[in-house]
C-alpha cells in the first residue's frame, strides 16, 4: 500500500480527526452543521488557539511559557485601569499590548541571565505577572476578581464583527496562523527556531543569534496571549484579572496535540492550528449535545493522554520492527 | 566561604528569607513575634507540606506532575461523598487516599512505561480527574461534613491539631527516607542519570511508578486536609495548587532536572509561601499582594542562585586548568609541593588517588 507522503503526515490525521468530529456531532444534532454555528462557536476558545501558535515557537526552542494565562490576564487588567483613567481606548489596547510584549522580553531575559529552565523561570513570572495583574486591579478598586465593564461600545463591538463573512477573532486566527507559518517556515528566522531546539550548543557554535531568536519567541508568545486578553475583554465586555488562568493548559494541550515535541526541536504551525480547532470543537459539540462543560474538558484532558501514548507506543513499535529487520538480516548472513 | 555554605545548604537561604520575613514582621509590631504565629502558619501550611513532599520526591526522578491539584479536589470529593453517604471516617478517608494511590500509579505508568513525557501526560491527566470530580459530585458542592471529621484539623495538643502532629511526623520520616534509605536514594539515582542507575542494578521503572504513586498518594492526603480544614468541598478544590506546589519545591532547591534536593528545602520553600500570606494578613495588606511577592523572591532566588552556581562551575575550571594557563603559578605550587618534607612517594600517590 503506497500513501501519498502528504497524507503520511501527522496534519492530515488531525484534519481526518476534525473533519470525523464536526460530521459526528453534526449526525447527533445537526445544528452543529449550520456555518453560522460553526464559525461562531469559535468565539468561545479561540484565544487558546491564536495563543498556542506563538507557544508553539517557544515549545520548538525547547522552552516553554507557563505565564501566558497571567499575561492574558494583565493585558485585559492594563487595558481596563487605563479606560478608567480616562485614555482613550484604542491607546489602552496598544498600551495593554505593548505591556505583554516586555512581559515576553523579561522572560526571556530571565532565562537568559539565569540559565534555569524556562519552565521554573515562567512559573515565577506566571505568579509576578498574575499578580501585578491583581494588585493593578485591587488598587483600582476593582476588588479581587471582580472586573471593569463599561467599555466603549466600538471596542465591546469588535468581537462580534465580520471580516469577510467571519467573525473577527476568527478572521484574525486565520490571519495569524498563514503569518506564523511565513515565520516558522519560510524565514531564516523560523530555521533558527528549529535549530535552537535541535541542538542549542551547536547553534551557538555556528553562530546562531540565540539571544535574539529567543527574545523574539517569547515577546511574540507574549504579545498574542496579550492579544487573546484583549479580544477576551471585547467578548465579554469586562477585564477580570483571572481571565487567562484556564487557557494555559488547553494551549500548551493544542501545541503538543498539533504534533509538537515537547523536547523542542520539530513541531509545525498548522498541525498547532488544527489541533486547537479539534479540542474546541470537541468542547462545543460536548456542550451541544447536553455534556458540561466541566466533563467536556476531562474528555479533552483525556483526548491528549490517549493521542499521545498512541503516538509514543506507534514509535515504540516502529523501532522494534527495525531492530527485529536488523536481528533476521544478520541471523540470515 | 557564605556563598560556598549557601550553595551547599540550599535549604539556609530559604531559612534566611523566612528569617526575614518574620524580622519585618517583627519590626511592625512586636507582639505578633510569637511562637503561635509560627504555629500559625505552620497549621495554614499543611496542604503545602504534603504535596511538596510529593513534589520533591517525582522531581527527584526527573519528573514533573501537574495533576496533584485534580488529584486533590478529586479525593476531597470520594471522601466526601462516602462520609455523607454514612461511611465511617477511616473508610472514607482509606478510599480517597486508594483513588490518590491510583491516580498517581496511572501517571507513573504513561511516563516510565509510555515514556510520554511527564509534562504531557499530567497535563492531560489534570483535565480527567478534574473532569471525575465533576461526575462525581454531580456539580454542586458538598456539604455536612461530620463534625469529627473537622475536628482533625482544630487545634489540640500543643496548640497543633491531630493532623499537624501527623503532617510532622511525615516530614520527618520523608525526609530521612530521601536521604537515607537505598530506596530515597534510588529515585535521586534515577533523575540524575537514569542509564546509569540501571546499569548499577536500580529498577528504574518501578522505581518511578512508585514516586509517582506516593506523589498521588500525598496529594490525596493533602485534599483530605484541605476538606477537613475548610469543612465543605468545592468542584473547584485543590485547583492551582500544582504551580505552589513546584514552586515551593523550586524554592527550597530541588531541581527540575532531578538528581538534588531534601524535603526539609522543599518544606521550608511551603512554609515560606504561607508566610507570606499570613504575614500580609498580619501586616493588615490586602491579599493581592500575596503573588507578586511570592513571584518576585522565587525569581530572585532563582536567578541568583543560577549566577551563584555558574561562578562556581568557572572556579571550578579555572583551578583545574590553571597550570596551562599560567605556567608560572603551576610552577611555585610545585615548589610548594617540593618544599613540604613528606617523601616524593606519598606525594604521587596522593596525586594519583586524587585523579
Amino acid at each position: 500500500m503506497k500513501l501519498h507522503p502528504a497524507l503520511k503526515r501527522w496534519e492530515s490525521v488531525l484534519a481526518l480527526l476534525l473533519i470525523a468530529e464536526i460530521l459526528l456531532f453534526g449526525a447527533i444534532n445537526p445544528v452543529f452543521l449550520q456555518p453560522s454555528m460553526l464559525l461562531y462557536a469559535t468565539s468561545d476558545f479561540i484565544h487558546v488557539g491564536i495563543t498556542a501558535l506563538a507557544l508553539t515557537l517557544v515549545i520548538i526552542t525547547g522552552g516553554i511559557d507557563l505565564s501566558l494565562g497571567s499575561v492574558m490576564g494583565l493585558s485585559a487588567i492594563t487595558l481596563g485601569i487605563l479606560w478608567v483613567g480616562g485614555v482613550d481606548i484604542w491607546v489602552a489596547a496598544v498600551a495593554a499590548l505593548a505591556v505583554g510584549t516586555l512581559g515576553g522580553v523579561f522572560n526571556a531575559v530571565a532565562i537568559h541571565l539565569s540559565k534555569v529552565n524556562p519552565l521554573v523561570i515562567t512559573l515565577g513570572t506566571g505568579f509576578l505577572f498574575g499578580g501585578a495583574a491583581l494588585v493593578l486591579s485591587g488598587l483600582a478598586g476593582a476588588t479581587g476578581y471582580e472586573g471593569i465593564s463599561n467599555f466603549d461600545p466600538a471596542f465591546v463591538n469588535l468581537a462580534n464583527l465580520e471580516v469577510l463573512g467571519l467573525p473577527l477573532p476568527f478572521a484574525l486566527f486565520l490571519a495569524l496562523t498563514v503569518g506564523f507559518m511565513a515565520l516558522l517556515h519560510r524565514t531564516r528566522f523560523g530555521r533558527y527556531v528549529y535549530l535552537i531546539g535541535q541542538n542549542p550548543r551547536a547553534a551557538a557554535y555556528a553562530g546562531t543569534p540565540v539571544f535574539r531568536t529567543l527574545v523574539v519567541a517569547y515577546a511574540l508568545t507574549s504579545l498574542m496571549a496579550a492579544l487573546s486578553g484583549l479580544i477576551l475583554a471585547s467578548y465579554f465586555g469586562s477585564a477580570r484579572s483571572d481571565f487567562g488562568t484556564t487557557a494555559l493548559m488547553p494551549a500548551i494541550t493544542a501545541v503538543v496535540l498539533g504534533g509538537t515535541s515537547i523536547y523542542g526541536g520539530s513541531g509545525t504551525i498548522l498541525g498547532t492550528a488544527l489541533a486547537a480547532l479539534l479540542v474546541g470543537y470537541l468542547q462545543t459539540g460536548l456542550q451541544l449535545v447536553g455534556v458540561s462543560s466541566h466533563v467536556s474538558s476531562a474528555l479533552s484532558g483525556g483526548l491528549l493522554v490517549i493521542v499521545v501514548a498512541l503516538r509514543s507506543l506507534s514509535e515504540m513499535g516502529r523501532v522494534w520492527f527495525q531492530h527485529r529487520r536488523v536481528l533476521r538480516n544478520v541471523a540470515a548472513e | 566561604m557564605i556563598i560556598r555554605f549557601l550553595q551547599r545548604h540550599r535549604e539556609a537561604s530559604v531559612a534566611l528569607i523566612i528569617v526575614f520575613l518574620f524580622a519585618v514582621l517583627g519590626l511592625v509590631d512586636h507582639s505578633y513575634l510569637s511562637l503561635d504565629t509560627v504555629l500559625l502558619v505552620y497549621g495554614n501550611s499543611l496542604i503545602l507540606f504534603v504535596l511538596a513532599i510529593g513534589a520533591t520526591m517525582v522531581m527527584a526522578t526527573h519528573g514533573l506532575d501537574v495533576s496533584v491539584g485534580s488529584i486533590m479536589g478529586l479525593a476531597a470529593v470520594v471522601a466526601g461523598l462516602l462520609m455523607n453517604a454514612g461511611w465511617g471516617i477511616p473508610a472514607s478517608v482509606g478510599v480517597a487516599l486508594l483513588v490518590g494511590l491510583l491516580c498517581g500509579l496511572f501517571n507513573g505508568a504513561l511516563v516510565s512505561l509510555l515514556k510520554v513525557s511527564a509534562i504531557v501526560a499530567t497535563l492531560g491527566t489534570l483535565g480527567l480527574y478534574r473532569g471525575f470530580v465533576h461526575l462525581l459530585s454531580g456539580g454542586s458542592w458538598i456539604e455536612g461534613l461530620p463534625e469529627n471529621f473537622k475536628a482533625l484539623t482544630k487545634a489540640g495538643s500543643a496548640g497543633l491539631s491531630p493532623v499537624a502532629w501527623l503532617v510532622l511526623v511525615l516530614l520527618i520520616v520523608a525526609h530521612l527516607g530521601l536521604r537515607y534509605t537505598a530506596f530515597g536514594r534510588s529515585m535521586f539515582a534515577v533523575g540524575d542519570n537514569r542509564e546509569g542507575a540501571r546499569l548499577i542494578g536500580i529498577r528504574v521503572n518501578e522505581v518511578q511508578i512508585v514516586a509517582y504513586g506516593l506523589n498521588g498518594l500525598l496529594a490525596a492526603l493533602a485534599g483530605v486536609i484541605f476538606a477537613s480544614q475548610i469543612g465543605f468541598i468545592p468542584n473547584t478544590a485543590g485547583t492551582g495548587m500544582e504551580m505552589r506546589a513546584i514552586a515551593s519545591s523550586v524554592l527550597g532547591g530541588v531541581s527540575l532536572l532531578g538528581g538534588t534536593g531534601t524535603v526539609l528545602g522543599a518544606a521550608l520553600g511551603a512554609y515560606f509561601m504561607t508566610s507570606i500570606d499570613s504575614i500580609l494578613v498580619l501586616l493588615r495588606l490586602e491579599a493581592y499582594w500575596n503573588d507578586i511577592i511570592a513571584g518576585a523572591i522565587l525569581l530572585v532566588v532563582l536567578i541568583t542562585d543560577g549566577k551563584i552556581r555558574e561562578a562556581v562551575d568557572r572556579l571550578l575550571r579555572y583551578q583545574k586548568y590553571r597550570k596551562f594557563i599560567d605556567p608560572q603559578a603551576a610552577a611555585q605550587h610545585g615548589d610548594a609541593a617540593k618544599a613540604a618534607t613528606r617523601p616524593l612517594k606519598t606525594a604521587l600517590e596522593t596525586s594519583e588517588a586524587r585523579k
